[in-house]
C-alpha cells in the first residue's frame, strides 16, 4: 500500500467525500513535515549551542511550526474522527435518536469552528501590532493558523453532516482482532491521549 | 447571572457535549463560549487564551515523547523487551503476568504514554496470556493497571503537563514519580504471585540467557538513560532529551534492529504529527476553561472551601484534593483535569505549604489510578476492548488491584521526605533547594 493511501483514512467513509480525501492527504503530510521541521530546529539549537555559537531564532521557528502542527493536526483529526472523545454514548443508539445526536455533534463543531475562523481572523488582524523577538515578525503569522484551522474544521464537519443525513450515521460494530496490529494501531490512535 | 450559575452552566454544557460524542476539545469551548456570553470576556479573548494554552517551551516535549512510543513501536523491539522479561521473571508465580508488569515497567520509561502501553503489551502479551488460559479479564485489568505505571515515571508525558502548566519541575516530577511508579510495579507483582492465576510453570532462564535477553533489548534500553541522563546531568532540558531520544532511534536503533522500517519512516513521522495534535489542542481548550474557572473566582471559591475544612495541614488538603481529582478523573481525561484545576492547585499547595513536586506526583498518581476506575477508565476500557472482553467483567477483575493504588496513593501522601529524597538528591533545585552560600552542599525547605 503505497504511503498516500496510507494517510488518507478509510474508516467513516459513508461520511466522506471522495474530493476531500486529497485535502486529507496534504495536512496529513503537512502535519509529518511540521513535525519532523520542528523537530530538525531543536536538534540545530542544541548543536549550534553546543559549539558555542547558537543561532536564536531557531527557538522562534520550531514555536511557530510546533502551534501550526498543533492546529493544522486538530483539523484533519475532525475529518478522521481521531479526535479525543469521552465517551461513544451516540455509537449506542440507532435510528432518529442517533441521527439528532450526531447532528447535535456536528452542529456543536461547526458553531466552535465558526468562532475560531470569526475571532480568529480578528485576533490575526490585531497581531499586526505586536511583534515576536528576535525577529520582530508580526506575531500575526502565529495567529494566522487558528482561522484556518477553524475553517478546515468546519469544512470537514459540514462534509460529515451532509453525509451523514443521506447515508446514515450508523455503521457496523467494529471487531477488534488481538492479533491484527492494524486495529489495535487504528483504536490506539483513536483513544490517544496525554496520560 | 452569578458566578457560580455561569460555571454551573458551563460545567454541564461541556459533560453534556463531552457524553454526547462532542470531541473533548470543543466541549470545552463551547461550554466556555456560551458562559462567557453572560460576562463581560470577549470571544476574541478566549481564542487568545487557547493560544497561550499551547504557546509553552516545555509543551515540546510532548510530541518528542510520543514519536519515540511510535518509533519504539515500529522498531521491532517490544519483542526483545518481552524476552527480557520473560527471561527475568518469567518462572515466578504468575509467569506472563509478571512479564506484563515488568514490561510495563520497561516501555514505560521508553513511552511516556499509558495509551501507547496499553496498545502494545495487549498486542505482545494479550495473544500468548489467552493461549495459556488466563481469564481475559485479568488480562485485561493487569494489563491496564500495569499501564498506568507510564503516566509517574520519567517521561510521563502527564508530569510534563503538569510542570508545563503548573511551573513546576519537570525534572523534579520525574525524580519524584520513580517511589510511586515502583510501588505500583511491585505492588502488582506480589498480587500476581500470592493472589493471580498460576500461569504456566517456566524454568529459572539461565544467566546466560538473561544476558543474551538484555544485549538484544540494550540498544532501546538506553533510551531512558539519554532521556534521564541529560535532564539530570543539565545538558539538555526535557524537550531537547526527547529530541536527542528520537535522534538515537533513528540514527541507531532502528537502521540496527529493524531496517526494513526505514521507508516506513515518513508513515511514522505523519502519524505522529496528527497524534500529538490531540492532546495538545485540547490543552489548548482546557486552558480557556480554567482560566475562565479562575476568572469567575471559581477556583478560590473551591480552595477556601477545602481549607475551611482541611485548615492549613498538608495531609488533609491532599486527601481532599485526591478525592476530588478521584471525583474529576472519573469523568474528564486527566489532562483537561490538571489544567483545568491549576489555579485550585497552585492555591491549595501555597496554603498548606506543600512541596510543588510532592502535590504534583500525589495528584499524577490519583489521575493514574482514575485511568482504571469506573465510570470512565479510560486505560481499562481500551484493555477490554482489545483482549476482547465486557468492561464490567475486566472492572470486577481490577477491583482488587485497587488496593495496590489506594496504598500507593496514601504512602506518597504520608511519606513526602521518601518521595522526595530523589529529587533532593539527584536535583536540589527542583524541589525548593539552593546553594549554600556560606559552605559546600545546598540549603532545603523542611
Amino acid at each position: 500500500m503505497s504511503l498516500g493511501a496510507k494517510l488518507v483514512l478509510e474508516s467513516h467513509r459513508h461520511l466522506k467525500w471522495r474530493a476531500f480525501d486529497l485535502i486529507e492527504l496534504v495536512l496529513m503530510i503537512l502535519c509529518g513535515i511540521l513535525l519532523f521541521s520542528f523537530s530538525a530546529t531543536v536538534v540545530f539549537d542544541i548543536v549550534t549551542r553546543t559549539i558555542g555559537h547558537p543561532w536564536l531564532w531557531l527557538q522562534e521557528v520550531t514555536q511557530t511550526l510546533f502551534i501550526y502542527a498543533i492546529f493544522i493536526g486538530a483539523a484533519v483529526a475532525t475529518r478522521r474522527n481521531d479526535h479525543l472523545v469521552l465517551t461513544a454514548v451516540t455509537d449506542a443508539l440507532h435510528g432518529t435518536p442517533r441521527i439528532l445526536a450526531e447532528v447535535m455533534i456536528r452542529l456543536v463543531v461547526i458553531s466552535v469552528s465558526i468562532c475560531l475562523v470569526y475571532f480568529g481572523y480578528i485576533n490575526f488582524l490585531r497581531g499586526f501590532d505586536s511583534f515576536r523577538m528576535p525577529s520582530m515578525t508580526p506575531i500575526a503569522s502565529l495567529y494566522g493558523v487558528i482561522p484556518i484551522s477553524g475553517f478546515f474544521i468546519g469544512l470537514f464537519s459540514i462534509e460529515q453532516l451532509v453525509n451523514g443525513l443521506v447515508n446514515g450515521f450508523d455503521h457496523p460494530q467494529e471487531v477488534v482482532d488481538l492479533e491484527s496490529t492494524a486495529e489495535i494501531d487504528t483504536l490506539a490512535h483513536s483513544n490517544k491521549i496525554l496520560t | 447571572m452569578s458566578n457560580a450559575l455561569i460555571l454551573g452552566l458551563m460545567t454541564s454544557l461541556f459533560l453534556i457535549f463531552a457524553y454526547l460524542g462532542v470531541p473533548v476539545a470543543f466541549s470545552l469551548l463551547a461550554g466556555v463560549f456560551v458562559g462567557s456570553m453572560f460576562t463581560d470576556v470577549t470571544f476574541a479573548a478566549l481564542i487568545q487564551k487557547m493560544f497561550d494554552g499551547v504557546d509553552s517551551e516545555a509543551l515540546l516535549a510532548i510530541p518528542f515523547f510520543l514519536l519515540v512510543g511510535e518509533l519504539m513501536g515500529s522498531a521491532n523491539v517490544v519483542g526483545r523487551i518481552t524476552n527480557l522479561s520473560l527471561a527475568l521473571v518469567g518462572h515466578i508465580r504468575g509467569g506472563l503476568a509478571q512479564v506484563v508488569t515488568v514490561f510495563s515497567m520497561f516501555f514505560s520509561e521508553m513511552s511516556g504514554s499509558t495509551s501507547a502501553d496499553v496498545a502494545v503489551i495487549s498486542r505482545a502479551l494479550g495473544g500468548p496470556m489467552k493461549r495459556e488460559g488466563y481469564d481475559p479479564a485479568f488480562t485485561a485489568a493487569i494489563i491496564a493497571a500495569a499501564s498506568t505505571i507510564a503516566a509517574l515515571v520519567p517521561p510521563s508525558i502527564t508530569a510534563v503537563v503538569y510542570g508545563a502548566v503548573g511551573n513546576v519541575s519537570i525534572a523534579g516530577l520525574f525524580m519524584a514519580g520513580v517511589v510511586p511508579g515502583f510501588m505500583i510495579g511491585i505492588g502488582l507483582m506480589l498480587y500476581c504471585y500470592f493472589f493471580g492465576p498460576a500461569g504456566l510453570p517456566r524454568p529459572r532462564a539461565a544467566l546466560r540467557e538473561v544476558a543474551g535477553a538484555f544485549k538484544g533489548a540494550s540498544l532501546p534500553l538506553m533510551i531512558p538513560f539519554i532521556l534521564l541522563g541529560g535532564i539530570l546531568t543539565g545538558w539538555f532540558t526535557p524537550t531537547e532529551a526527547g529530541v536527542v531520544a528520537v535522534v538515537w532511534i533513528l540514527v541507531v536503533v532502528i537502521p540496527t534492529l529493524n531496517p526494513a522500517h526505514m521507508k516506513m519512516l515518513p508513515y511514522d513521522f505523519c502519524l505522529a504529527g496528527l497524534i500529538f495534535s490531540l492532546p495538545l489542542i485540547t490543552i489548548g481548550a482546557a486552558n480557556v476553561f480554567g482560566w475562565m474557572l479562575a476568572y469567575l473566582r471559581g477556583a478560590m471559591t473551591i480552595a477556601a472551601w477545602i481549607t475551611s475544612v482541611a485548615g492549613n495541614d498538608p495531609i488533609l488538603i491532599m486527601l481532599m484534593m485526591v478525592l476530588l481529582f478521584t471525583v474529576v478523573g472519573d469523568f474528564i481525561e486527566p489532562v483537561p483535569t490538571i489544567i483545568i484545576f491549576m489555579p485550585l492547585v497552585n492555591a491549595l499547595t501555597a496554603a498548606g505549604g506543600i512541596n510543588p513536586v510532592h502535590m504534583g506526583v500525589v495528584l499524577i498518581a490519583t489521575l493514574a489510578f482514575g485511568l482504571i476506575t469506573p465510570p470512565y477508565g479510560l486505560v481499562l476500557l481500551m484493555a477490554s476492548k482489545f483482549i476482547g472482553v465486557k468492561f464490567s467483567q475486566a472492572l470486577r477483575a481490577a477491583l482488587p488491584i485497587y488496593l495496590v493504588f489506594l496504598g500507593t496513593i496514601t504512602f506518597t501522601i504520608m511519606f513526602p521526605k521518601v518521595v522526595l529524597w530523589l529529587p533532593k538528591h539527584v536535583i536540589p533545585e527542583s524541589v525548593g533547594c539552593f546553594k549554600n552560600p556560606s559552605g559546600p552542599g545546598y540549603l532545603c525547605p523542611p
